[in-house]
Formats: C-alpha cells, structure tokens, sequence
C-alpha cells in the first residue's frame, strides 16, 4: 500500500519544487519592454524596446540591465533615425546602454514568498558613455517563483551630453522624459 | 500698402505655406523601412556572425551597424535553439548551435508571427531581418549576450 503512494510523493515534490525558486540562483530576463515617452505642447512622441536582458541576484540584490539602442521603435521613421544620429544617441559608436545598481532595501523583500514588494534601486546608468548615479523605486512581484520587476523614472536628456540647440527635436522633445521598464525573470 | 508689397507678401505666405506642406510630408509620411522587401546584405551561419563579433566587436559593429539606425539586413542560417514570445507577442527564435557561446536572436513581426509558430527545436532554418546590436560576454551580466536581429521572416526550413 505505502509503495503506491510513491508517485505521488514524487510528483508533490516536484510541483512543490519547481513553485518555488531556490534564493540565491542568478535570474535572467530576455522578456523586457522598455517605453521611452516624451510630452510637449507641440508633439507627444512614444517608443518601445522588446530586446533589453536584465539579471537579478537575490542574494546580493544586483540588478543589471544591458540595452540595445538601435532596438528602439518609433511611430515615425524619421524620429527613429534622429534617436540613432551621432547628433543624438550615436547608437553605431554606443550600440548598448546599460544600468547596474543594488537594491538598497533588499531585507524587506522575501523572494520565496508571494507578493508585490516595493524596491529603492542604487546604481548607475550608463548612456553614450555617460555615467550617472541613480536612484529610483519600483515594484517587485514574486507569482510562484516568477519574479518581475516594473519601475517608472524620470531621465534628463542633458545629464547624458543628448541635446538639441536647432532644429525639430530641440523644439518638440522634452527636456526630461519618462521611462517606464517592464521585466519578467526565469 | 502698395500693389508691389501686397505681392510680396503674398509670395512669402505662398512659400511659406509650401515650406510648410513640405516639412510636414517630409517628416510625417516617411515609410517605414520594409525589411524583407529590401536585398539581404550578408548570408551567413549564426556561429560565423557570433564569432565575427567576438574576436572583433568594433570592427564587426563597423561592418553591420549603420548610423542611422538602418543596419545590414542579413540572412543568417542556423539551428533552432528556443523558441519564446516577447511583452509584444512577437515571436522570438534563438538560432544557436550547442557549441557556440551566443547565438542570433531573431524577433519576428506581427504579419510573420505564423512562419516561426510553425518552428521546432532542432530544426535547421534560414532567417532573414536587420541587426540591431552584435554579440559579447558582458561582465556585470556575467553572460554572452546575442546577436539581435528584428524584423524577422522565415526563408527558408
């Protein structure tokens, strides 16, 4: 009798196992979307990034995000290739940008339990060879395993050297625009 | 106001109106670039691209990237290493074979969703899209990252 209840031991721990994620194991996502949105009186412009990979260690709390520039997508074509022009991104000099930081309130997230936890995030953001610190909050949602990670911040074009003195952009691109990030760990 | 003023007035509205319809055309009505209509650049295997960017990235970069944003359009042929959908519901295919450090990661499109559903692991295929950004081992990520391409169609399997 007790031999038949094998299987189904095995099987319980298995479910049981694969629901919750062993700490300390380095998370990756290939699934994150980057918007980058900008508001003036005279235009809103809006683009979208699918190929960004970040990484996540619970231990620690690192957080790394690698981004390719020239995946950006713009509704209008010719924004698109001002967004890549030396002038602006020089996406063929600088092809990624990248931000490493730690989250600073790590304790109070408990990555083997379910919840959406808010996070403060310290790092650095790297954007055509501009380095700046930065520090911003996001939410972090533990599902059986499944952690994602959405934050919303504010980026001041000048502190990266971006700007525009003539022309279209100078006029219709905002000073600060927003970005919205949007990851799901494996 | 005199009869010459009048006309030069009405020159400049005229070609100030024309100026206008112009940079508004210019700016508003350029198509976007239609990937796969274009000729390929480069035909090569995902392994060869990988490598090409390995033991150069600058010199690669020189190569596939374009200021503009309007990179080489390549066709790259290679072995379906996984299969997956983005935040977009876009079709993502890793072209991969088990020896290499990196693969070629090929975004499909909306309207070319249903030629990589039809995918399986394993399979050999031939992928036609633009480059984004090359391969490399990143430090901080402690992972080699893939060639990207978007704007994939499948040509052949």
């Amino acid at each position: 009798m007790k031999y038949k209840l094998i299987p189904y031991l095995i099987l319980l721990s298995v479910i049981t196992l694969s629901s919750f994620r062993i700490p300390g194991a380095k998370l990756i996502s290939r699934d994150v979307h980057i918007n980058f949105f900008s508001h003036t009186a005279l235009e809103d412009i809006s683009a979208d990034n699918y190929k960004a990979i970040a990484t996540l260690e619970p231990i620690t709390g690192e957080v790394v995000f690698s981004v390719p520039m020239q995946s950006f997508e713009f509704a209008l074509p010719l924004m698109q290739k001002h967004f890549n022009s030396k002038d602006f991104l020089n996406t063929k000099k600088f092809p990624k940008s990248k931000f490493t930081g730690v989250i600073a309130n790590l304790k109070e997230i408990d990555f083997s339990k379910n919840g959406s936890y808010n996070a403060l995030v310290n790092g650095r953001l790297t954007i055509k060879d501009v380095s700046r610190n930065v520090s911003e909050k996001g939410v972090i949602t533990i599902k059986y395993g499944l952690v994602s990670i959405v934050t919303k911040m504010k980026l001041t074009l000048a502190d990266y050297k971006i700007s525009f003195s003539k022309g279209k952009a100078s006029t219709n691109l905002a000073k600060t625009i927003d970005i919205t990030v949007s990851a799901n760990f494996k | 106001m005199s009869k010459l003023s009048r006309k030069i007035l009405v020159g400049i509205l005229f070609f100030g109106l024309l100026a206008g319809v112009s940079i508004y055309r210019y700016v508003y009505t350029m198509k976007a670039r239609d990937v796969q209509s274009e000729q390929t650049d480069f035909t090569l295997s995902s392994s060869s691209i990988v490598n090409e960017y390995l033991a150069n990235p600058s010199k690669a970069n020189e190569k596939y990237l374009s200021e503009d944003g309007d990179s080489k359009i390549l066709s790259v042929s290679g072995v379906v290493f996984s299969k997956s959908k983005d935040q977009n519901s876009q079709f993502v295919v890793l072209l991969k074979d088990s020896v290499s450090k990196a693969g070629v990661s090929c975004t499909f499109t909306a309207e070319t969703n249903h030629n990589a559903e039809v995918l399986a692991i394993g399979e050999h295929v031939l992928i036609k899209g633009v480059i984004r950004s090359g391969a490399g081992y990143d430090p901080d990520l402690e992972l080699y990252e893939d060639v990207i391409m978007e704007k994939c169609d499948l040509i052949n399997r």
